[in-house]
């Protein structure tokens, strides 16, 4: 009886809660990592493998490719936090809003893409910014007088045509997030703007954006990570992990070339922990600035 | 409850400034999904002609009935190896989803619970970790967690594929966003009235997080049904094969065998668009007005 | 509420009944192997029960009671060869039947689950199949991963294809993987569309082409099509910037090699390379070669360029013979195949391109077997047969080339397709003739600079200096080695 009534303390039921993660932490994160981590101090051979110290690091640091890699991968990052945080909010609100008629249809319209499998729907992209004549992209070119281009072999091209799949394929996800942020908003918030007169544009901005910061917060981690570890679009824009001069290549591409394609796994683990150093110290000063480690009052 | 009655009648007054707002916004999400739709359309019509199409004319929306086919879905559909194969994938696919929807939703709804609701020692270290373990590229931990698994015996399991991806970190993180967005005072008014912690969490917090259930719902079930990686790497019999592997075996560098690819994604989008439809009905409950109150 | 309650306790109790069901078959087949062969072996057409109609189709082949191989493979097809095989083997080996279980997996996947469990050192196949440029990562592991295939194919060797057997050796000089084909390059010719422009026979077309010896020759037939032809946006050819089939045939020809093979460091500063990119780049100023649209010919648009005689001319391997069946049908009777031609004459003219190199795993339990069915498979005259009929490669054991009924079967859908038959230009050219491909840990460095960068540069800006660009390419590859 004693056990049970402290089982279902307030002092012991959090623990209870978070066990299932502290359990799947222990079992699938913590052996893992820490080999991973101990990898990247190796040089991983087929036969034996040798403690190299630092030399995967070093390496790293001096390879120009790798430098390419983590440029891409940040101007990648940084467009889409530009791209896909503000018009998905902006899509949202209004979708939940009543001005906009026959919602569910746009809803579901913008979250197909996401369903679409990768494979199919690399084709089609790489169909439509092929850089012969029957490409859409080159029919719209040429419809202008502009003649056709060579969509994904030009830096600044193959970018735009990265950003399109990016925001094609995630604008519906992360609509759905703000869509489901903005219904844990108490409505009695807006009843009160109401009666102070207020315009639906002070609403938005004093009431809904504050109030949906958790979800904003949340899609902005996500992206970060999302945008630094973007691998599969350059996958699919390209057909696979090459791409001219470099121009689709990231960092996780590049840990896959040096480190999978090649079976070099000391080097591909050295590249991901790079990769978890920048994407937690971009999260972590983001999320201290938004104050998310505070107590909550 | 007057309140919000009295809100939405105001709010679908008719005047004619509301009208103009009304029509511009929806002739915009007209706009949008047209674009947005294209490539799937395209791909749609694509699965109606012979894979040769595609390579000869590329993407297009012109519907010509002459080149339009319905062989690439009766051969899907039809008594052979290939058809066969599809949909024993298809089921493999459905049995997996389902189940890591409804575990992941449930185990992870708990672990935010206890994260967000409490305050407790290392509440804020867990949370860290929590953060961290989304940053880690799983390409490095593959080999490590492979070896665990077969270890543990999960090798060519579907419990093998699910477990470690139960407690998924960015669903936490979402739920404990969603929850942190919650009034706290409903806990102590339920304390109040002498119901235990986990009565609070399933029957009284719970209920208020549908859309966050329904929005982690439609994403879970896409991750799940189009993960091949690591279902892959535990999976070897091929009879346990999921969708996205076995379509992904029509792709070699041989050449690729589009009929059945373009058909078989197209159709295999149907599963994953139910579940959308049938979960963001939920995400229009969301919190009603005054709960703060209750 | 109440209804969708239950229906969420039902899936949830459904849910852990298949976790547990899953459970416990694992043990089964991790505990018990014989369990295992015997659960699998109940799937055959053999033993077609009642319950046979549930079970879906596993691709599990030959004698139920026969020794159990294990393999893994990336296209469906290479799993139906050793099907048919297979039955072939039990046939003529009764007192040592064999069942194989072939599992498809997609392509890059593969590779990456076969390094991973060969490096665990637990759940590797008895046979895989082995991608040629994934094929340095996996004959790292040696005799320790892979089993050496020396006196397995002993009996086959005088008459295979040497280039082709060398490209799956091993740093110790052993034999680790057998091919499938050749990959013979060759020269596709649109003999139609030519006989069309220039207003001369078909005949007379062909005895163009055969008269075709060197690069000087080949530019020139180019340069009085072109003149005959005198339309924008047509060419004789189209070079790669996706691909390093040219560069490997000129290798080939002047007998280099820029990997530098096991014993030496790679050297990218070749007289073959920088040849054959200068001519290239002359190719491109002077309107004869345009670049091949999204980067080489054997992608879509590269069909579509074909299809839509943009081009009428280029080399490939012998098996884009099966790129022409598949995707362009209508260009059946059009097309006619000849050899390269050579900077030098007295040069090669051929290397092998592509290939896919199976191996048998140390972790098998039944290597001699294993290995024996292998080479046999893949190098007898019953494989060879049936990769010719039903993969459509050109075969590496040359016994089979001068074979009247195989090498002239009309009813061959390569030998319909094509003007000639494709095994007569294979004799032409000879097996001492065709260049090897290496591949070694710095191929795939090369490879990949080669065509993210150096093609690029030299190609998409034709006065772009060689020299410079092959001086980059060998400081990216020094940085490797």
């Amino acid at each position: 009886m004693k056990a049970r009534n402290l089982l279902y303390s307030q002092k012991v039921a959090p623990y209870v809660f978070v066990l299932p993660f502290i359990l799947s932490f222990a079992v699938f994160w913590i052996y893992p990592l820490i080999t991973a981590f101990t990898m990247s101090f190796q040089d991983i051979g087929a036969i034996k493998s040798e403690w190299v110290g630092f030399d995967n690091y070093t390496k790293l640091l001096k390879d120009k490719v790798f430098m390419v890699a983590v440029a891409n991968s940040a101007k990648y990052m940084f467009l889409t936090l530009v791209l896909l945080i503000p018009f998905p909010l902006l899509f949202a609100v209004l979708i939940d809003s009543n001005i906009v008629k026959a919602k569910g249809v746009w809803k579901a319209v913008m979250y197909m893409p996401a369903l679409t499998s990768v494979v199919i729907s690399g084709t089609l992209f790489r169909l439509m910014f092929s850089e012969y004549k029957t490409g859409q992209m080159n029919i719209i070119a040429e419809a202008l007088g502009l003649g056709t281009y060579k969509w994904l072999k030009n830096g600044w091209s193959g970018m735009i045509a990265l950003l399109i799949l990016a925001c094609w394929r995630w604008t519906g996800v992360n609509m759905l997030y703000f869509l489901a942020g903005l219904k844990s908003i108490d409505t009695s918030l807006y009843e009160a703007a109401d009666i102070d007169g207020a315009s639906p544009v002070q609403k938005f901005f004093h009431v809904t954006l504050p109030m949906i910061k958790p979800t904003t917060i949340y899609v902005l981690t996500i992206s970060v990570y999302a945008g630094l570890a973007m691998f599969l679009e350059s996958y699919m824009l390209w057909a696979g992990n090459s791409s001219p001069n470099n121009i689709g290549l990231t960092i996780v591409g590049y840990l896959y070339k040096r480190g999978i394609e090649k079976n070099n796994m000391g080097y591909a683990c050295a590249v991901g922990v790079v990769l978890l150093i920048v994407a937690l110290v971009i999260n972590f000063a983001q999320l201290f600035l938004n104050g998310t480690f505070k107590k909550e009052d | 409850m007057e309140n919000q009655k009295e809100r939405k009648s105001k709010s679908l007054a008719r005047t004619p400034k509301r009208l103009v707002f009304s029509a511009l916004g929806t002739g915009f999400f007209v706009l949008l999904s047209i674009l947005i739709a294209f490539p799937v359309v395209a791909g749609l019509l694509a699965s109606f002609r012979p894979g040769t199409e595609l390579i000869r004319k590329g993407l297009s929306i012109k519907i010509d009935p002459k080149t339009m086919t319905l062989s690439n879905y009766l051969y899907l559909f039809g008594k052979n190896e290939d058809s066969d194969k599809y949909f024993m994938w298809y089921k493999n696919s459905l049995i997996i989803t389902v189940l890591s929807v409804v575990l992941t939703l449930f185990i992870c709804y708990f672990v935010a619970y206890g994260l967000t609701m409490y305050d407790f020692k290392c509440k804020n270290l867990l949370f860290t970790i929590v953060i961290a373990t989304m940053m880690v590229p799983f390409e490095i931990l593959m080999l490590p967690m492979y070896k665990e698994i077969i270890k543990l015996g999960l090798i060519d399991t579907y419990a093998g594929v699910l477990i470690p991806g139960l407690c998924n970190a960015s669903t936490i993180f979402f739920f404990r966003q969603y929850l942190s967005g919650l009034p706290k005072e409903l806990l102590s008014a339920a304390r109040i009235d002498g119901a235990n912690e986990y009565y609070i969490a399933v029957k009284i917090i719970l209920p208020l997080t549908k859309p966050a259930f329904a929005s982690m719902g439609i994403l879970t079930a896409m991750g799940s049904w189009n993960a091949i990686l690591w279902p892959l790497l535990v999976l070897k019999d091929a009879r346990k094969f999921t969708l996205p592997i076995g379509l992904n075996t029509l792709l070699t560098p041989y050449g690729n065998n589009y009929d059945v690819l373009i058909a078989g994604s197209m159709f295999g989008i149907l599963p994953i668009f139910v579940i959308f439809l049938i979960f963001q009905k939920y995400i229009i409950d969301g919190m009603t007005a005054g709960a703060v109150k209750g | 509420m109440k209804r969708k309650l239950v229906s969420t306790v039902l899936s949830v109790v459904m849910a852990a009944g298949l976790l547990s069901g899953c459970g416990s078959a694992a043990d089964n087949g991790t505990g018990n192997e014989a369990a295992e062969t015997s659960e699998t072996a109940s799937g055959t057409e053999a033993e077609e029960s009642a319950e046979a109609e549930e079970e879906p189709p596993v691709s599990t082949f030959g004698a139920e009671d026969g020794t159990h191989l294990e393999m893994w493979t990336f296209v469906e097809l290479h799993g139906q060869h050793y099907k048919d095989m297979a039955e072939v083997w039990n046939e003529q080996n009764p007192d040592r039947p064999i069942q194989i279980t072939c599992t498809t997996y997609p392509y890059a996947d593969m590779h990456t689950k076969l390094l991973t469990s060969l490096e665990a050192g637990t759940g590797a196949p008895d046979i895989c199949d082995v991608e040629v440029g994934q094929f340095p990562n996996v004959v790292a592991g040696l005799d320790q991963w892979l089993v050496p295939l020396d006196d397995y194919a002993a009996d086959y060797m005088p008459t295979m294809v040497p280039a082709r057997m060398q490209t799956y050796q091993g740093e110790d000089g052993h034999y680790y993987g057998a091919p499938y084909h050749v990959g013979a390059t060759a020269m596709y010719y649109n003999v139609t569309a030519m006989a069309e422009t220039m207003g001369i026979s078909k005949e007379d077309v062909i005895a163009k082409i055969d008269a075709v010896k060197t690069w000087e020759d080949y530019e020139a037939l180019g340069k009085e099509y072109l003149a005959a032809k005198n339309e924008e946006g047509k060419y004789w050819t189209s070079v790669d910037t996706g691909g390093t089939d040219w560069l490997w045939l000129a290798m080939a020809e002047y007998g280099d090699d820029w990997t530098g093979g096991f014993e030496n460091p790679a050297n990218c500063k070749l007289d073959s390379v920088k040849n054959m990119l200068t001519m290239q780049q002359k190719w491109l100023k002077d309107g004869v070669a345009q670049i091949s649209p999204d980067g080489h010919v054997d992608l879509e648009a590269g069909f579509q360029n074909i299809m839509d005689h943009n081009i009428v001319s280029f080399p490939k391997a012998l098996w884009y013979m099966s790129r022409f069946t598949n995707y362009m049908p209508e260009e059946a009777g059009n097309w006619y195949i000849a050899k390269c031609p050579v900077f030098e004459e007295g040069q090669k003219c051929s290397v092998g391109i592509g290939g896919t190199g199976t191996v048998v795993t140390q972790q098998s339990e039944n290597k001699e077997l294993a290995a024996e069915f292998l080479c046999w498979a893949k190098m007898s005259d019953e494989g060879e047969q049936h990769i010719w009929d039903k993969l459509g490669f050109d075969v590496c054991n040359t016994a089979m080339w001068d074979k009247e009924d195989f090498a002239h079967d009309d009813s061959n859908q390569f030998n319909a397709y094509f003007i000639n038959y494709p095994y007569d230009v294979l004799n032409d050219i000879g097996m001492d003739n065709i260049g090897k491909i290496s591949v070694v840990a710095i191929s795939p460095t090369i490879n990949e600079y080669v065509c993210t960068t150096t093609l690029n540069e030299v190609l998409e800006d034709p006065d772009y200096s060689v020299d410079d660009a092959l001086q980059e390419l060998q400081d990216a590859v020094d940085m490797e080695q």
